[in-house]
């Protein structure tokens, strides 16, 4: 362990704290007592940030702090589990399709390439429809991740038609090596750092897209996610008003948690290079 | 001959695909709880502040017969297949009828397709050479400040982005209109310059948010190609640090910004809804929207069958120039 | 580097130029101060398309407002019809199954050729024959004929006795169907429901100039006769704005910046957020100079319905005790802060509905009683609000008139102890802090718009917010427009948050015989019109029937309608919240006499028909 932060380089040295407070943030703190942040009027509305109210009230007399505490959480939540489906069964689907080839292959493709060309907001909007508000965090991540998989297996797929025809594949595959434990030896790692790129991008779009659902008033009407929170400023004219206590926090947060996950993602990168070089 | 076997398979995957895809796009509207007679009477009734009960039996048989619902499933996608996939015509636009939904597709797809093929172009090419630069060259201070840019930006919320221009550029400078119309009915000249003007903030807007991700995906392909034995190989032999950037590194880093790229051209197709709502500007996903808050089946089929048969065809042509970009590729 | 930055600003400056030049011309080239620019709610997605006989026009895009003439139309303030193409009202036969209209006389179509008698026959006879027509079905199912008299007279048979011909065929609310085509021009065209009359010729007061093809905007110029269009004749008077242009702005905060800007002269409807920033312009100016700023008078007050087929929802003492939980000033405070005029009845408390029905009705109101005894009404409900709001620094007035006129006659009364009382009454159980129904945790979801509404959305979440409080568990569900009225339309809700609850002329029947128990099918069934929320009282469809067979202009009609409204306050099916509360902003730089709390000689409703008559009193700034 020691060794690791010794070895480590800045960005995944800083990646790595931002997203421990992000942890904290979004999963420890909410388990302090606290006010419920959905109901209305527990406090004076407009509030500016003072000592009780870090960031101010809303215009329904909600504290922003822990609104925004708790949205960080279920916002996490829903990108994470998003961009685990996306990138584990993309990565699967595109490996095996390239590397099976034949019939199988040009099924997945099918399939594959039918999410990929159905495009995922209207969709998504008859689904919402379908939920009925009995939405939970769990079955927006799941439809979201729904069309979350087909582009990155159609990448997997490209990366491993282009690899297949490299000589030292083909050394390990005629070497005797199983096609499996080819993969994970030798074809893997190759994917890894463009897999971690994309489970990156998949925790944002995941952000992004709950929030454009939320744009368009279908997000859960209860659940407190930065998407919804983005949306409530922006309906109640928070930029024109210069209410920044309402629209900053939960932009702001969502920048920081990318750089923070892209910081940390191309650090460890950076770092598995410097390991493979020494 | 393997090569035009591969091809033909494509073929067929493509022609597949669309119909898969538009089949789905039949049925899942028509599953769902809402009915396009249903939403034409409450919106009536909504303006008019409530019908009496015969008025609205009336109009819910009249509308039914117009709007072609009453044969079985079966017909009515059938009808589709042969006159909407086959000939284009997708019949009359239920919200605005008896006006055809082609004619409607017909008046905003230029608009869309102007706007967004011309940002997604630019924002490719400029976020794929400095990603290359970032990649290749990651060590130097500018590649590291255009990445930080890059990064930062990317993730801020796009409406944010679209509402920041518009309120500097529009509202307090007045350089550019808030709002965009475009003088249509004008003489060539005055129309083309009424569309630039219109079409510059929305534009900056999309390539703001567009190049960020070109920069980051890129950057990481060409420090994982950079790394690779081949370019080390190159730099013993000598070769210029531009001339190994241009055709190793780019060369072999390219190929999924090409399909990535053919994927982003294809779905143009659904509009830029926020650009759209936020500038005003006329095109496609607006359509796509209130089509399918109203199920307005006609134009949902209509518009999603355009953009799907767009995007199979943009990855179809990608996938068969494959091979010319990637050496290392054969058809198989 | 310095040459690309001088090379911008030379660029900036000739736009600036160019944005500047702008503001003396409109974007489509008329002089600003020669145009009222009128927003569009919509772009229109047919555009060209002007026929009011082809389905699918964009009526509120000022086709109906400029254009095209009813027989008869509504003035908002009095909350009466007044004949506008027709010289008067229909006079009927004793059983109401013959009727003689008198058509105006004087109106000229926009190419000089005669208004005339022969126009309406052509063009109700159109909707009556022909499938395709808008309103067809209807007309096949009350008209037996329509038959030209003479020149300036029309006779109409109805298969049944119908009372009600000019509140049918003329407007109420926004606009109708009967919108009177030229004869002369129509009846040569081969098929007149598909002609898309790219340059109409019309009896209202304006022409098509130029449209946009995308449907953003549409300029309509003033006729040089405008004094033979029905406007003209009718009133003697023209509307002074040589153009007037319909344009769409965008979303919200574009419209904002463009109000502040002066680009727009009217605009439709904003939400109080927005007018914050808006009033930041001295120019911009709202129906009250002052807090509350927004106007009552749009004729659908917003509250609750519930699912009156649904157990337990179809227990009154359930319904009551719903209302009793809530803090009604604090909903009144989420969803416009405190602006609004409080609807307790099934109508809204719009200014005429409010001298006609409320204010008579505060005696009994006060002495309302549920079964038990407990009398809900709280008359000092405008008062409390003035204490909230006096206490966030917000100027109201201490008149009690002045206030009852601000926040209505009073409310329900927020009684929790009350409330829990009816709730056993209706059969659930408390224990330990929570609810059960039938021996389960109960719980129900509170249906809402996403897309349209501001202020019935929020009502709707300031609800649930109450009832939560109160101790119930109830999930918001936010649906689109469509899925919504599927929803109520099937029976399969509990309770949602709109507006079944409209009412513009003294006679209610039109907009309340949708309750009729007749009409109710089962859940599961689509619902024929009205009764969505399945409301079966034996009482009121009674009276319903009773007052279907009276004109408008009887005594009687009003008695019932007022008998009609007890029945409801019992029964409750609707929770009403407050009048239809509309931001509607005006920009007094170029022009001026829009109608205000001040001067209200109509309501601000530039999206309905009646704006012609608005027109002509809207005078240029000089």
């Amino acid at each position: 362990m020691k060794v690791f932060w010794k070895n480590a380089n800045l960005r995944l040295k800083f990646g790595l704290i931002m997203m421990g407070l992000f942890i904290v943030l979004g999963f420890i703190v909410p388990l302090f007592p606290h006010v419920n942040p959905i109901i209305y009027n527990t406090f004076a509305k407009n509030l500016k940030p003072t000592a009780v109210n870090w960031l101010g009230t809303t215009a329904l007399g909600q504290d922003i702090f822990w609104l925004l505490v708790e949205s960080l959480r279920n916002s996490i939540m829903i990108g994470l589990i998003v961009a685990v489906i996306g990138t584990t069964v993309g990565v699967f689907v595109g490996l095996l399709s390239g590397f099976l080839g034949g019939f199988a292959d040009r099924a997945l493709m099918v399939l594959t390439d039918t999410f990929v060309v159905i495009p995922s907001l209207p969709i998504l909007i008859l689904m919402t429809s379908l939920m009925k508000g009995q939405a939970s965090i769990i079955v927006l991540a799941l439809t979201l991740g729904l069309f979350a998989w087909a582009w990155p297996a159609r990448q997997v797929r490209a990366m491993a038609l282009s690899l297949k025809e490299r000589d030292f594949i083909q050394t390990a595959w005629f070497s005797g090596e199983g096609a499996i434990q080819t993969v994970f030896t030798e074809i893997l790692p190759f994917v890894w750092t463009w897999a971690l790129s994309n489970f990156m991008n998949a925790v944002l779009v995941a952000i992004a897209s709950e929030s454009s659902l939320a744009v368009l008033g279908l997000s859960p009407a209860n659940l407190p996610t930065l998407g919804n929170m983005i949306q409530w400023s922006r309906e109640r004219n928070a930029i024109l008003l210069r209410q920044w206590n309402w629209i900053g926090p939960p932009v702001v947060l969502t920048i920081i948690l990318f750089i923070s996950l892209f910081l940390l993602i191309t650090g460890y990168n950076e770092y598995q290079t410097m390991k493979r070089g020494r | 001959m393997k090569a035009w076997k591969y091809i033909g398979l494509r073929l067929l995957t493509w022609a597949l695909v669309i119909w898969i895809g538009v089949t789905f796009v039949f049925f899942i509207p028509r599953a769902f709880p809402s009915d396009p007679v249903e939403t034409m009477i409450s919106r009536m009734a909504s303006m008019s502040g409530s019908m009496e009960a015969t008025q609205v039996e009336a109009l819910r048989r009249q509308l039914r017969v117009q709007f072609g619902l009453e044969g079985s499933l079966w017909e009515q996608y059938t009808t589709y297949l042969r006159d909407g996939l086959f000939g284009f015509n997708f019949g009359p636009s239920l919200m605005n009828y008896p006006t055809p939904v082609g004619e409607i597709i017909g008046r905003f797809l230029p608009y869309t397709l102007f706007l967004s093929v011309t940002a997604v172009i630019i924002a490719w090419t400029l976020g794929n050479i400095i990603g290359l630069l970032a990649g290749f060259r990651k060590n130097k201070r500018s590649s590291k400040i255009l990445e930080g840019i890059a990064i930062t930006i990317y993730p801020i919320p796009y409406f944010i982005v679209a509402l920041v221009l518009q309120i500097v550029f529009g509202f307090i400078l007045g350089w550019f209109p808030m709002t965009a119309n475009i003088l249509t009915t004008a003489d060539r000249g005055a129309f083309i310059a009424s569309l630039l003007r219109n079409s510059i903030l929305p534009a900056i807007s999309l390539l703001l948010v567009g190049t960020g991700w070109w920069i980051i995906s890129m950057k990481s392909l060409a420090s994982s190609v950079a790394e690779e034995d081949f370019v080390q190989y190159a730099r013993y032999r000598g070769l210029s640090e531009r001339r190994i950037g241009a055709s190793y590194v780019l060369r072999n880093s390219i190929l999924s910004q090409v399909t990535a790229l053919a994927l982003s051209l294809g779905g143009v197709f659904n509009g830029s809804l926020i650009t759209e709502i936020i500038f005003n500007y006329p095109g496609v996903g607006k359509l796509v929207q209130q089509a399918i808050l109203s199920s307005d089946y006609n134009m949902i089929l209509g518009t999603i069958t355009i953009s799907i048969i767009a995007i199979s065809t943009a990855t179809l042509i990608a996938d068969l120039i494959y091979p010319f970009i990637d050496p290392r590729i054969r058809y198989s | 580097m310095r040459k690309l930055v001088s090379l911008l600003l030379v660029l900036a400056m000739m736009l600036g130029v160019s944005a500047a030049f702008a503001a003396e011309t409109t974007i489509v080239g008329t002089p600003r101060n020669e145009t009222l620019i009128v927003e569009m709610q919509n772009p229109t997605q047919t555009a060209g398309q002007f026929s009011p006989m082809m389905q699918g026009t964009n009526m509120g895009t000022g086709i109906q407002q400029l254009l095209w003439g009813n027989l008869y139309e509504i003035d908002t303030v009095k909350g009466e019809q007044f004949p506008s193409l027709a010289a008067e009202f229909p006079k009927s036969n004793e059983d109401f199954t013959e009727h003689t209209i008198a058509i105006r006389q004087g109106i000229k179509w926009s190419d000089g050729v005669d208004f005339t008698a022969k126009d309406v026959h052509y063009t109700m006879n159109l909707m009556l024959t022909n499938p395709e027509a808008p309103s067809h079905g209807y007309y096949q199912q009350i008209f037996e004929s329509i038959d030209l008299v003479d020149d300036y007279t029309i006779k109409i048979k109805t298969k049944e006795s119908f009372p009600l011909l000019a509140e049918s065929i003329g407007v109420l609310i926004w606009g109708n169907d009967l919108r009177v085509v030229p004869e002369h021009i129509y009846s040569k065209e081969e098929n007149p429901v598909m002609f898309k009359n790219s340059n109409p010729v019309v009896t209202g007061p304006y022409t098509v100039k130029q449209f946009d093809e995308l449907g953003n905007w549409i300029l309509y110029e003033l006729r040089e006769d405008a004094i033979y269009s029905d406007v003209g004749v009718v009133t003697g008077k023209v509307p002074k704005a040589k153009y007037v242009l319909f344009q769409t702005f965008g979303d919200d905060a574009t419209r904002t910046m463009t109000m502040v800007s002066n680009l727009v002269d009217i605009m439709v409807e904003v939400s109080p957020e927005n007018w914050e920033v808006m009033k930041t312009n001295p120019k911009a100016a709202m129906w009250y100079p002052e807090y509350p700023y927004a106007l009552f008078d749009d004729p659908c007050s917003k509250g609750i319905a519930f699912n009156n087929a649904k157990p337990p929802f179809s227990d009154k003492n359930f319904r009551w005790a719903l209302a009793l939980a809530m803090d009604f000033k604090e909903v009144s405070m989420n969803i416009f802060d405190g602006a609004g005029r409080a609807s307790v009845l099934q109508i809204p408390a719009t200014a005429s509905m409010q001298e006609l029905y409320y204010k008579p009705m505060e005696e009994w109101l006060e002495n309302f009683e549920l079964e038990d005894g407990y009398k809900p009404f709280n008359t000092n409900y405008a008062r409390e609000m003035a204490e909230i709001l006096k206490a966030q620094g917000i100027e109201v007035p201490d008149d009690d008139a002045l206030l009852d006129d601000m926040f209505g006659i009073g409310s329900w009364k927020h009684d929790p102890e009350q409330a829990t009382k009816l709730l056993q009454k209706a059969g659930l159980e408390l224990k330990d802090g929570k609810w059960y129904w039938e021996g389960e945790p109960f719980k129900f979801t509170c249906n809402i718009l996403a897309d349209t509404e501001a202020q019935a959305g929020r009502g709707g979440q300031a609800a649930v917010d109450q009832w939560v409080k109160f101790g119930l568990d109830v999930t918001p569900v936010k649906m689109t427009h469509t899925a919504f009225t599927n929803a109520n339309s099937l029976g399969e809700f509990d309770v949602g948050a709109y507006w079944p609850s409209c009412a513009i002329i003294r006679n209610l029947y039109r907009q309340i015989n949708g309750w009729d128990a007749d009409l109710i099918k089962p859940i599961g069934e689509r619902s024929s019109g009205g009764n969505g929320e399945r409301l079966n009282s034996p009482a009121l469809t009674e009276k319903i029937h009773e007052l279907a067979r009276y004109s408008s202009q009887d005594e009687k009609s009003y008695e019932i309608s007022t008998e009609i409204l007890k029945i409801f306050v019992e029964e409750l099916p609707f929770i009403g919240f407050h009048s239809g509360t509309k931001f509607v902003p005006t920009n007094n730089t170029y022009w001026t006499n829009y109608p205000t709390s001040e001067n209200p000689y109509n309501g601000p409703w530039w999206w309905w028909s009646a704006f012609k008559y608005i027109l002509p009193h809207i005078e240029p700034v000089q």
